[in-house]
Parts: C-alpha cells; structure tokens; sequence
C-alpha cells in the first residue's frame, strides 16, 4: 500500500514536470495550423517539417556546441575554485569568515542589466567580444556562488571524527580534502554542477550583449526567431526540444552522485 | 582613360534612360565590381533580424560578395534586442560597419551622429551607383525611413504598409462584396453583423499587446484617420483634442465586435485569430502577406482578400513601419565607402526582382509597375495605394520616442481594459510625454521641433 | 560538540590559499563592473543622449528612483509575486524531495528525479512562449483543462488577474524543481544510521521530519529564499515573452520596468540607481533570512 502511494507521488512529481514540456514536444511535431487550433488538438497528423527547419539552418547545431562548451567549461572551472573554498569556509577559523561566505552569494544579486555596458566595454577593449572564453569567464562569476554555498553546508555535515583518524595519520589538509571531503561531499557537489550547468546553458542576457556570430549561444539562436512580427511556432519549439537534451543528458549524468553512496559510518 | 570611361557610360545611360519607356528593367548596369575595386576584401558588419526580407537578401548575398570581393558578415538578432545591440555598439566603439535602422529610431541615430548623411557619398562617383535614382524610392518611404531634418541618411531597405486584411467567404455570407471603405462602415455596418459571440466569431481584431504593438498598431492606428494626433504644432500633447478623443472612444465602442482578451494579443494571435477564421477582418502588416496564404499556417485559403486599410474624415493615413540601412559613422573610411556600394546595391532596381521573387518587399516602385509581380502578389496593389500618400510621422521618430512610447503603451492598453477612460488616460499620457519632451529642450526654442 | 581546531592542524595561511583562487576570480571579474555601475549611478548617463556628456549629479538619480511612484509600484507587486511563488513552491519542493528520498522503487525514483531537471532547463523565452500557448484563452490547454471541469473559458493573458495567475504558474512550474533539488541534497546529509534508527523507532512521519531531517534542510531552505528572492528581482524574460508586463501593467516586475528605464529609454544613470537599491534591499533580505532560517550543521 505505501508502495503504491509512494508510486503514485512519484509519478505526479514526474508528470508536473513533465507536462508543459511534452507540450512543447508535442508542437515540434505539429503544423502551425495545429498548434494553435481551437480547442487544443491532441491526436495530429505529426510532421518533421520543423525538425528539417532546424537543422538546415546549422545555426542551431552550432549554438548547441557553443553552449556546451560554455557550460562545461564554466561549471568546470567554477566547481575547482569553489570546492577548496568551500572547504576552507567549513573547517577552518578565521576573523570575517561570516562576511566572506556572505560576499560569495552576493555576487549573484545585482542585475546583468546594468552591468552590461561595462563588461561590454572590457571585453571589446581585450578584443574578446564574440569569444567563448568571455562568456566563460562571467559565468563562472554566479555559478562559483552557488557552488561555495551548497557544498559548504555539505562539507559541515561530514562528521569529523573522520577528519581526526586522517589527521593522526599525518595527513595534510589537503590531502584530507581531496580524499575524505571531495568525495563525501558527492552529492553536494553534484547539484551544484547541475544547477551551475543549467544556469550557464539557460543564460541570455550576457550572450545576447557579447556574442555575434560565431559563438552565438543556444537561447541566443532560439530567441533570435523571434524576429517582432511572426513566430514560428514549430521552429522554436523544435529548437527548444533540442536545447533541452544536453542538459537532460548531463542531468542524467550526474544524478546517479546525487544519491548516497558511501555510508558516513564505515570508518567509525 | 578613366574619363573616358565615365564618360561614355554616362553617354551609355543616357541613352538607356531615353529609351526607358515601358520596360521595367534598366537597360545600364553599375559596374561594380569597379566601384568596389579599392575595397575588396573588407568586411562590413551587420544586424539582420529574421524576417522574410532579410531572408532575401542573405539569398543574393553570394552575387554580390562574387561581384565586388566584400564580405558581409551579418548576425542574426530578436528585434527587441536591435536598438539595444547598436546602441551599445555605438556607444562602445563597436565595429557595426551599417545600420539597420526602424524608422522611429532615425532621431535618435542621426542627432547623436551615429550614422552619416549620404550626401557624403553622393558626390563621389566612384562609389555611387549611376542608376542610384532617389526618385525611384516611393517619396513617403525615402523621407519616412531614411531622412531627418531634411537630410537623408539611409535607403529605405524593408519596408511595410499596414493593410486591411478580410475573410472574402465571412463577407459575403454576411452579405458584403466589398470590404469597408471607412472606418466608420467598418465599425457600424460590417462589424455587427459579422460578430457572433456565441460561434466565437467576431467582426474585427486590433492587435493591442502592451509594448510597441499597442503604441503604434493599436493607439496611432485610431488616431490620425479620425483627424487626431499625438502632437500639436508646438509639440504639445494634442490627445485632448476632439479628433483625437474620437479616435480612442472609436477603439473602446469596437472592443465589443473585437475578441475578448484583444488587450493582449500580440501581431501573432491577430494574425493566427484571422487565418484560423476566427476574426473577419484584421489590419495588419503587409509582411503577414506570405503567412496567411501559406496552407500550413493558415486556413483562409482563396477567402483571402487585400485591401487598403479604411479611411477616416481625415483621409486613409495607414500604419506606416519599416527599416533602412544606413553607414554607420564610427566605421573607417574606407569600410564606410565599402558600406555604401552594399546599401545602394541592396536596395537598387537591378535586383529589385530578384529581391522581390526571394520573399523581400523593395521600395522602388518600378518594380511594381510589372503585371507579372502585380498578379502574383496580391498584396502589392494594395500597398501601393497605401504609400501615395501617408504620415511620414505615423509615429515621431525623434530621440524621445521610446520613452514616450513606453507611456502610450502603458495607458494606451490601461484604457483598453477600463483601468482610466479615455480622458484621463490620454491626460496621463500628455503630462507625462511633456515632462519628457520638456526635459529634451523642445518647449525652450532651442531644439528645433522635428519629428 | 568538538572545538575547531587551530594553529597546529594547519599553518596560518593555508586557509588563504584554499580560498584565494575562487576570491580572486570573483574579484577581477566581477569588481570592475560593479563599481563601473556605482559610478554611473552617480551621472546623468544616457547612452542616447551622448552629446549632452556625463556630468557628475551626486544623489540625483537616487532621489528621482525613491520618488518614482512606478517604482514602488511595481517592488510592491514584484513583492507580492514572491509571496504568491515561494510557498508554493517550497512546499511542492519539499513534499518531491520527500517522495524521492523515499528508498524503494529505485527506477521511478531515477526517472523522476532526472524529470525535475526538464522545466530548469527549458530556456527563459521558450518558457513564456509555452505559457502563451497554454494560457491562451482559445486554443490554449489551460482551458480545454477548464472546460473538462466544467469551468467555462478564462481570459488568462487579457485579463490583468489572469496574467498576474499565467506568469506565477509557469514559475512555479520551472523553479519547483530547484527547491526539491536542493531540499534533496538537504536530505541526503543526514547520516544514514541516524535516519535508519529513527526510522524504526518512530513510525510518524512528521516526527522523523521535524526532529531528524529538518536540521539539514534549514540552510537548503535559506539559500533557496536568498537565491529565489535575488531571482526574482531580475526575472524578465520569461515573463517579457509571455506578456510584455502587461496587460496595464499587471505583470510589470521590477526587472521588466528596469530593463525599460536601462535599454529602451538607456537612461544608464537611473537603471544603475535603482539596480544598486535593489543590491541593498536583497543584502537586507538574504541577512533577514539567514538570521531566521540558518542553523549551521555541526
């Protein structure tokens, strides 16, 4: 009986997520006329028309490549400067440690909006307008914060007597981080790199700002159909379908760390 | 030599031009190539938007990148996100080499001297195109989109006239043979008998979601046929007007015949509402022309009729709305002259057909003197009627505009739903597009009053 | 509980070193352009109105954001969003990461989870376009939904209620599953054991909740209110899409109104301004949060 409660639960959770997305897969496969037929067609006659219309145009493919390569470099990058951090503010005691962990996070407050011509400014003036490594760089600036808080209150939950038999043993911080901490704080820092990675995958305002042509992002090219007077219903539901799948991939990926792997208790 | 050359093509032309008579097509071609031949190998850099026009010319960009060894190199943005690319461009010493420029924002570009008069160029032969023509642009589209202030800055490139679109079908069922010819027909004698609430089906649709839509589609749209305006001669507001008040309480007497939820249908829904059948007659812009005749995003089929948008007392003053190109003046010299060949060539007679037949909508009209273009699009006679005669100020396109048209937008949909009527939402709007104008300069005669 | 330890475990700037890469990169980066926006606030700048120069107006621009009626008017109504969001979407968040730290049912558990990451990751634009399609009032699945219950067609987007419901609804449906990512993660902290013996022990539900498992799901639930509050101050374009702010001005949030002052009227000096109060209110905020919410794990 739980059991099936339980099932139940699941699959509401799946199908709330899930609905308005099939929704938007369901109109890659229809015709204009379909899509916005009164009332809303369920069974459809389906067509590809769209998915040919996306990938003729190679903008799409190439926006896709643009974006994960943004993304995974920036998630990267930010996951190796902000797991030492991370760990630094959960275990270690110095003055204006509180306001530090508060300064991260705040980095993520002010808005793109007007920091746009300045970052505009820099990166014409350093000639790395239209790069990706530009765009890797200011992600990095809001993806970090997310890292340093989720994986700070992770690596405090890690019991220390572990710490303390290491540490007899003669083992240097770091080597107490990166063998006990790092791979504890698993799960932890697998959310934080999906959250850091859809965040970077899903990122507009800046990619709009600071790119042109050759390293247009995946939004970039879906919004770009959006020309002021018509909208191409299928094409940009086509596209979104296709912007979706790499990050369900790394989803899917990474997930399996998500889940408690290692019992806490083993080296008691 | 060279001299001689001139001279001989000038012989060359002249003789063209005599015998131009009936033939669309002119008789003598720009050498390119040897305009373009000190530029070669320059590239020129440019915002695109994707649009059918645009399309277009991206199709005969490999002619003349072949011609002439200039490369353009085009990007591809949301119009919402246009202004705000070249203006930080501009502003950031960017390297636009042309402007596409809407017609509201040529004010502002030309008085913050972002892009260059073209008689800079004009009278330099060597890159100017001798078929250039000026008067073979229609008058309202050169002056509307590519002047200010008496000076012309760029060649009009994509351009639109709004159009009366109506189900041929739902007509004559209703029984009318012929669309409305006024306004006033439309909204007391067509409107009533082609709405039916309970079959969902309604007389008219006016596109009103806030943002430019309701600004120009919605609000200007109802105010010059009925003789009103935004502003009067001294720049002040003139919405309290008798004409203009006409205007708006004609839009809140047609939100019975019109869909409910109208407030917030964007060009999309207006567009989808007629070709589903849904609505019998929408004004809109000609670029939906493709759309509605295409069968797999509308059902109209062959009960599609075109016509000119319907008359007020003042006059048939049509939504007017398009784009040119432009030099961009914080370009190199030499890439601005490159720049120049390209517009001229993009917007000349010689490809008008070509242009034409890929999907775009040229501003010259010689090209729609040819029976073959006329009868295959119907929208083109329509269209035509259309710019013989219109507001080039359909919408002021002086610097102030964007803010003023947030405003209008703003209470211009609030009046729509009934927030503040008509009075005191065009009092709202006039205090507040003075406050703006006043800070501009234009009420202290030192700022000369052009819109 | 054991006392950190100091000076002997580590040398006095090894915490320097563990930190300084991740300090740095922030600053370089992220300094510059922040002050470039302090100073700004500070000048009548428009990026359209070159000509007329940047001169220096000290509080100007300040004054004029704090007089500005549109302003408050739309903090309120951005306020009032959240307060419709949050609660939503903490409980859904929370009541998900229940139901997927649950063991049993691995391979439903696997789907479900990887589904959560659908709605975060379908890009802002498509997001308000789909809630154009499904709010629509005449070929939209909200109302074929409605109709099935017997309701009869609603003007969602048309009407200012409608859209205020439209907006809140797709953003519930995309940051859901944020919350119960991170309420997840919350969960997965608390030792196994721990849990294991007082699940035996206990067979309520809510006794488990409250006394085993909430000490490590109240700093998830801090850093959920901090991030979702600083997201939501500059939710755009979703919400742009879907209404363009209107209809009147019933989904205008304060990002739709500072985009207008910053990118269509360009006046830089007020949209700096307004950003830079917007920064102090969110610091406020977050340590509001932090004070009521945080417990440190230890």
């Amino acid at each position: 009986m739980r059991r099936l409660l339980h099932a139940l639960g699941l699959l509401a959770v799946f199908l709330f997520a899930v609905f308005p997305f099939y929704w938007m897969v369901s109109s890659s496969f229809k015709t204009q006329n379909d899509i916005l037929a009164s009332p809303p067609v369920w069974l459809f006659q389906p067509t590809l028309d769209n998915y040919r219309q996306v990938f003729a145009d190679e903008k799409v493919t190439r926006a896709v490549l643009s974006s994960l390569i943004v993304a995974v470099c920036s998630t990267g990058l930010s996951l190796i400067l902000a797991t030492p951090a991370a760990y630094a503010l959960a275990r270690f005691e110095f003055r204006g440690k509180a306001d530090l962990w508060f300064w991260f996070i705040s980095n993520r407050f002010i808005s793109p909006i007007v920091l746009a011509l300045p970052i505009y400014i820099i990166a014409r003036n350093l000639g790395l307008l239209d790069t990706h490594l530009v765009l890797i760089l200011i992600y990095v600036t809001f993806i970090l914060p997310i890292v340093v808080w989720i994986v700070t209150d992770f690596f405090r939950s890690i019991p220390r007597e572990l710490e303390e038999a290491a540490r007899l043993e003669g083992a240097s911080q770091f080597a107490i981080f990166w063998r006990i901490y790092l791979p504890l704080g698993m799960p932890g820092i697998a959310v934080s790199a999906i959250f850091g990675f859809i965040f970077s995958w899903n990122e507009l305002l800046y990619a709009l700002v600071l790119t042109r042509r050759d390293v247009q992002t995946a939004p970039v090219v879906a919004t770009s159909f959006m020309s002021g007077y018509e909208i191409p219903w299928g094409k940009i539901m086509a596209t979104g379908t296709v912007i979706v799948l790499p990050v369900t991939v790394f989803a899917l990926l990474v997930s399996r760390h998500m889940v408690r792997g290692l019992t806490m208790g083993a080296t008691k | 030599m060279l001299s001689l050359l001139r001279h001989v093509s000038a012989a060359a032309i002249l003789m063209a031009t005599a015998t131009f008579a009936a033939a669309p097509a002119v008789a003598e071609t720009w050498d390119i190539a040897k305009a373009a031949a000190p530029y070669k190998g320059t590239q020129l850099n440019v915002i695109f938007l994707d649009r059918p026009g645009y399309r277009a010319i991206i199709k005969l960009l490999p002619d003349f990148e072949k011609a002439t060894g200039i490369k353009v190199n085009y990007e591809i943005v949301p119009y919402e996100n246009t202004r705000q690319k070249e203006v930080l461009n501009f502003n950031g010493q960017g390297d636009l080499s042309i402007a596409l420029v809407d017609l509201v924002w040529i004010g502002e570009f030309a008085e913050n001297g972002w892009i260059a008069p073209i008689d800079k160029f004009q009278s330099d032969a060597s890159i100017t195109d001798p078929n250039l023509n000026l008067k073979g642009f229609f008058p309202l589209l050169l002056d509307a989109f590519g002047s200010w202030g008496g000076k012309v800055y760029g060649l009009p490139f994509d351009n639109y006239s709004g159009l009366l679109f109506y189900n041929k079908c739902e007509l004559k069922a209703a029984g009318f043979d012929k669309p409305p010819a006024t306004w006033a027909e439309l909204k007391d004698v067509y409107a009533p008998k082609l709405t039916d609430k309970a079959k969902n089906q309604y007389g008219y649709a006016l596109q009103s979601l806030r943002g430019e839509t309701q600004s120009a589609d919605s609000f200007m749209r109802v105010l010059w046929p009925q003789g009103g305006s935004l502003l009067d001669k001294t720049f002040h507001s003139n919405l309290m007007s008798k004409e203009s008040q006409a205007g708006l309480t004609f839009r809140q007497d047609m939100m019975k015949y019109m869909p409910p939820g109208v407030v917030s249908w964007d060009h999309a829904e207006a567009v989808n509402g007629f070709a589903q059948g849904q609505v019998a007659m929408i004004t809109e812009w000609s670029a939906f022309y493709p759309t509605l005749t295409d069968p797999k995003t509308s059902k109209i089929g062959d009960c599609l009729g075109v016509a000119p948008e319907p008359a007020g007392p003042a006059g048939r003053l049509p939504a007017l709305g398009g784009f040119s190109l432009s030099v961009a003046s914080g370009a190199p010299e030499k890439v601005q002259k490159a720049a120049w060949i390209f517009i001229q060539w993009a917007t000349s007679d010689a490809i008008a057909k070509d242009y034409v037949e890929a999907g775009g909508v040229s501003g010259r009209t010689a090209i729609y003197e040819d029976p073959a273009i006329k009868a295959k699009y119907s929208f083109v006679e329509p269209m035509v009627a259309s710019w013989q005669k219109g507001v080039p100020e359909f919408r002021p396109r002086f610097p102030a505009w964007p803010a003023i048209s947030e405003v209008v937008a703003e209470f211009g949909s609030k009046i729509m739903l009934g927030e503040v009527s008509a009075e005191q939402g065009s009092k709202e709007i006039g205090t507040r597009m003075e406050t703006i104008l006043k800070k501009e300069g234009y009420y202290d005669g030192k700022k000369p009053l052009l819109q | 509980m054991t006392r950190p330890s100091t000076g002997l475990a580590y040398g006095r700037w090894t915490p320097f070193w563990f930190l300084a890469p991740a300090v740095l990169a922030l600053a370089l980066i992220g300094l510059y352009p922040t002050l470039f926006a302090l100073a700004t606030s500070f000048r009548q700048y428009n990026l359209t109105r070159t000509r007329d120069g940047f001169p220096f107006v000290g509080f100007d621009n300040y004054v004029t954001v704090l007089t500005d009626p549109t302003f408050w008017q739309t903090l309120g109504r951005t306020g009032l969003f959240f307060l419709c969001v949050m609660p939503v979407e903490v409980a859904l968040g929370l009541a998900a990461a229940l139901l997927l730290h649950q063991t049993g049912l691995g391979m439903l558990r696997a789907l479900a989870r990887v589904s959560l990451v659908i709605p975060l990751a379908t890009t802002y634009a498509v997001v308000g376009l789909l809630g154009r399609l499904i709010f629509n009032r005449d070929f939209g699945v909200a109302n074929a939904g409605a109709a099935a219950l017997g309701f009869g067609p609603i003007d969602w987007l048309g009407s200012p209620t409608g859209a205020f419901t439209a907006i809140a609804a797709m953003d519930v449906w995309q940051w859901t599953p944020f919350c119960a990512l991170i309420f997840l993660s919350g969960l997965s902290m608390v030792p196994v054991e721990i849990e294991e013996a007082a699940r035996l022990e206990t067979g309520s539900k809510w006794a488990l909740l409250s006394h085993v498992q909430s000490p490590y799901l109240w700093p998830g639930l801090t850093a959920m209110l901090i991030l979702r509050s600083a997201d939501v101050l500059k939710l755009f374009d979703s919400v742009f899409t879907m209404t363009r702010g209107g209809p009147g001005a019933a989904t205008e949030l304060i990002s739709i109104y500072i985009q207008r002052v910053g990118f269509r009227v360009f006046d830089m000096g007020v949209a700096s301004a307004q950003a830079l109060l917007l920064l102090v209110l969110t610091i406020v905020l977050a340590r509001l949060y932090i004070r009521f919410f945080y417990r440190e794990i230890d």
